[in-house]
């Protein structure tokens, strides 16, 4: 009983360092590449962990209150809860209860964290950056949806474990029509779930100032970055997982050996994913909170219910 | 014989009458409460009853008229939110009451939910809803005579609607009682599938089903009938308003599940399904589905608190209609489970409604900011609410909406699918509007003596708020009542954990991992340097120095883009459709009295000629 717990503790603190460093990674690569595309040179790639530690490190740290505290802390808690969820590889803590449902719920509540921090300090920058990101969630909620039911009425279960499994054994999900246009739904709604352009008005740096993110600094901010580096490694995890395959391999006798692979091609996976965003996020400008609205309940909607009314026949 | 649902009935209503006629400040309150509380007491003392027996009866016989009351497992949980949320807003009623009236009205509103959920036959269903609508109309007028005869007019159309119905069933079946009506139906059907002529036509059931629906689906708020709601709900006294949305909209719902009981086995066989769910239910599913929709959105655009949470209200029914409309085992589970998660966070949230304006005098959030720090237990129950309206987890509102989604999507539902997860975003929406505005941000100067809840809403807002976290992270406890109902077990698990055999849910270990998640960030939040304390005013301004005299909330329109958004549709309002239609209808009634009857007497004499006339040469 206490081994198996420590195990799992043990096991809980890997996945998480191991999310983090990616994640870090990944906000590298993102500064990176695009400023490849725009032809600059671009910072190294772990200057996104710099920041962070240059942050956590701040001697003085503001506060407008508890919830100002607690809404930040509540951010990452809910992301590291929504990372042990998702499978992967093998190694997964709670993948038989990594509810479709579950997931897609936990992968949009550390925003309302970040915003009642946000908001409770009275910035009107970060009123007007939530009031943006709430109609956001709203529109991207449609195609999400369709996407999700999609998902659960071709494969029967909710289970994303099962799903992985399923697609081991039967290709990807994305070699299906209907889930093909599941995914290409999702994969415009993962663009404003990182906020990237033309997606990214709720930030929108230059005009709100970063919106919801104006009045944090300090070690809210590092810990804000923490959790977004997490968040953008679980979204990616979690893309790859129900539409790309996901990765369980089991070719190799050592059970190390099969687990880093796994993961070496669920990282495969994951910087295709990020790679798209960041193409999309580089070459669109941004777009109106009523433009992207009425976008997503057009194209995406539209894509996104026609492949769940295939699914369901 | 004096039989234990006749107490559970009448309490309330004797109590009421007793306040009113004594009318002593304090006697008045205690008599009241007593008289939510007994009827709660008898319902937890009856569950251990209905664990021996199936049901306990009560039949009585006025003039004639055989009246009949039964308690088994699902009107044992309604009555149980009525009793539950009944009490807590009689608790919150203690401290926003000023006289006997509303007592008198409020305790007799909620005699007529414990009769419709017990009732047995159609009469008493029917007597105990007029005395519902009466007692909570006269709350309404009280405090506004147009909202109250809106809500009058409406539930005048459902009344009509459910007595025709009633009528035509009678004269077909012969009875009232709702098993002999149950198994002649039933039968009936069986007389169908083997080819023999049927008692009712399609057409009867068309029109029976047809008058049902209105009648129930304007007390549950459904689409297009809920325009009654928004005006009704906030102009009474708000703790009021968490019984009238929290329990008597579950009337509505509880009548929809009455339309399946009786009349469920006909209908399937009469319309037959589509996919999965039977024809007559996805039409309830359907504009269960829109009423989501509809009612959240008005809810994001609404200037007024109360306003909000009407149309909230509206759309949180929306779900458990959806739930019922389906019609599978599990989803009719969860409908319930969601009616019971509604009536707990909408009562909650009412109550707070009510506090904040009770302390401050106002309504709209323009009026409104900064509340957090001077109402820091309002603001504790709030959290709390919010979290359960939003559907996090690990709270109730989760647990029900989650069930709720695996049992829509899994019978093969996709755009009833995409409509709910539509709706779980709008909740968010107006949910952080209305935190925004009333609790965070700027605070307006006039409010800064602001005072904190009195302690009998405390305890009754303590009390739904812990209900609403006992039940999210044991969900297990719903789901064995709600197993009792069909008799088998359909949710399975543990008292933590939910388990619909395609998906799990398990309460306790979210909560446990969601605060190792809180205590790993906490960790790194407390090896930082020590954060100081600054005001409002100090925030990022573009190098802007402010102070007070600066506006720095949004207050007004604060969903202004969706509003630009959605300019088409929000042209299109049912509510101004029945409004013309009434003008209409005035305006025919003074054509009439200016050309007809015009108060002249030779006219009069006139018309008596002429028909006289026109019968004489029928040759009558």
């Amino acid at each position: 009983m206490i081994t198996s717990m420590i195990g799992i503790a043990l096991k809980a603190f890997l996945i998480l360092l191991y999310a983090t460093f990616v994640g870090f990674m990944f906000m590298g690569i993102i500064r990176i590449v695009t400023a490849r595309i725009h032809r600059r040179v671009g910072p190294p790639i772990y200057q996104p962990i710099l920041d962070t530690i240059k942050l956590l490190s701040k001697k003085s740290n503001i506060t407008h209150g508890l919830i100002y505290d607690f809404g930040v802390l509540y951010a990452l808690g809910a992301t590291i809860l929504a990372l042990m969820f998702i499978p992967l590889g093998s190694i997964s803590i709670l993948r038989a209860y990594g509810d479709l449902i579950l997931i897609t719920f936990l992968l949009e509540i550390p925003m309302l964290g970040i915003m009642f921090a946000a908001m409770s300090s009275g910035n009107p920058w970060a009123g007007l950056g939530s009031q943006r990101a709430l109609l956001t969630l709203l529109a991207v909620q449609v195609p999400l949806g369709f996407a999700i039911v999609a998902l659960a009425e071709f494969y029967d279960t909710f289970s994303t474990y099962q799903i992985v499994m399923a697609q081991q054994t039967a290709g990807w999900s994305i070699t299906y029509l209907p889930l093909l246009l599941a995914a290409v739904a999702y994969d415009i709604v993962l663009q404003a779930m990182f906020g990237k352009e033309p997606f990214d008005i709720m930030i929108a740096p230059g005009e709100i100032s970063l919106g919801p993110m104006v009045e944090f600094g300090g070690k809210h901010m590092g810990i804000l970055q923490i959790q977004h580096a997490i968040a953008l490694f679980a979204e990616t995890l979690f893309f790859s997982n129900i539409f790309l395959g996901g990765a369980v391999v089991t070719a190799f006798a050592s059970s190390i050996l099969n687990t880093l692979a796994s993961l070496g091609i669920l990282l495969i996976k994951q910087l295709a994913v990020l790679l798209i965003a960041i193409f999309i996020g580089a070459i669109f400008p941004r777009f109106t909170i009523d433009q992207a609205a009425r976008f997503y309940w057009k194209w995406p909607t539209i894509i996104a219910a026609a492949g769940a009314i295939l699914a369901a026949l | 014989m004096i039989n234990e649902l006749m107490i559970i009935i009448f309490t309330p209503l004797i109590t009421g009458v007793i306040a009113w006629l004594l009318d002593i400040k304090g006697l008045r309150e205690g008599i009241s409460i007593l008289g939510a509380a007994v009827p709660l007491a008898y319902l937890i003392q009856a569950h251990q009853t209905l664990t021996s027996q199936p049901s306990i009866q009560y039949s009585i016989v006025i003039s004639g008229f055989k009246f009949e009351f039964l308690l088994y497992h699902l009107s044992w949980i309604f009555a149980m939110i009525a009793g539950v949320v009944g009490f807590a807003a009689v608790l919150g009623m203690a401290s926003t009451t000023k006289d006997s009236y509303e007592w008198l009205f409020a305790l007799m509103s909620l005699t007529g939910v414990y009769g419709i959920f017990l009732a047995d036959d159609l009469i008493s269903f029917f007597i105990f809803w007029e005395i519902m609508t009466f007692g909570s109309f006269m709350m309404v007028l009280k405090y506004n005579r147009k909202a109250s005869l809106k809500y009058f007019l409406l539930s005048v159309l459902g009344a009509y609607s459910m007595l025709l119905a009633i009528g035509i069933l009678y004269a077909k079946v012969g009875a009232l009682d709702f098993t002999t009506i149950q198994q002649t139906l039933y039968q009936d059907a069986m007389r169908g599938v083997l080819g023999t002529n049927t008692l009712l036509s399609r057409n009867d059931m068309l029109l029976i089903f047809g008058l049902f629906l209105i009648a129930f689906g304007v007390k549950a708020g459904m689409f297009p009938l809920h325009v009654w709601a928004p005006d009704a709900y906030s102009e009474t006294n708000q703790s009021y308003t968490a019984m009238f949305s929290g329990v008597l909209s579950k009337a509505g719902v509880y009548g929809m599940l009455v339309i399946y009981i009786l009349l469920g086995t006909r209908l399937m066989y009469q319309f037959g399904r589509i996919g999965a769910a039977p024809k007559f239910g996805y039409v309830i599913a359907f504009l269960g589905g829109i009423t989501i929709i509809v009612g959240g959105l008005l809810a994001a655009l609404q200037e007024d608190i109360r306003k909000l949470f009407a149309y909230s209200s509206i759309s949180q029914v929306g779900y458990i209609l959806v739930g019922i409309g389906v019609g599978s085992a599990l989803s009719i589970e969860a409908a319930i489970y969601h009616a019971i998660s509604h009536a707990l966070f909408k009562g909650l949230f009412f109550l707070i409604v009510a506090t904040i304006v009770l302390r401050t005098g106002k309504t709209e959030f323009k009026d409104m900011g900064g509340l957090a720090e001077k109402m820091p237990i309002t603001f504790a129950m709030t959290f709390v609410a919010i979290l359960s309206l939003a559907g996090i987890p690990p709270l109730v509102g989760f647990a029900s909406k989650w069930l709720l989604f695996e049992a829509v999507i899994h019978e093969n539902m996709p755009i009833l699918g995409g409509m709910i997860f539509f709706g779980s975003a709008i909740g968010f929406v107006y949910l952080i509007r209305f935190t925004y505005a009333v609790w965070f941000g700027q605070r307006p100067t006039d409010l800064d003596d602001t005072k904190d809840t009195p302690i009998p809403l405390a305890i009754a807002m303590g009390i739904l708020a812990l209900l609403n976290v006992v039940f999210g992270i044991a969900p297990g406890l719903v789901a064995t009542e709600l197993n009792k109902i069909f008799g088998k077990e359909i949710i399975k698990g543990t008292i933590w954990e939910l388990n619909i055999g395609f998906g799990r849910y398990n309460g306790l270990l979210i909560t446990i991992w969601l605060v190792t998640g809180i205590v790993i960030a906490g960790i790194i939040y407390f090896l930082g340097a020590k954060v100081r304390r600054v005001p409002v005013t100090d925030t990022y301004q573009g190098g802007n120095p402010v102070t007070m005299e600066y506006n720095l909330t949004i207050r007004r329109n604060f969903f202004l883009p969706l509003k630009e958004t959605l300019a088409f549709w929000l042209r299109i309002s049912f509510d101004r459709l029945y409004q013309d239609i009434g003008r209409w209808v005035e305006d025919l009634a003074e054509t009439l009295r200016n050309y007809i009857y015009n108060g002249n007497v030779q006219a009069y004499a006139w018309y008596l000629a002429i028909i006289l006339l026109i019968l004489a040469l029928w040759g009558v």
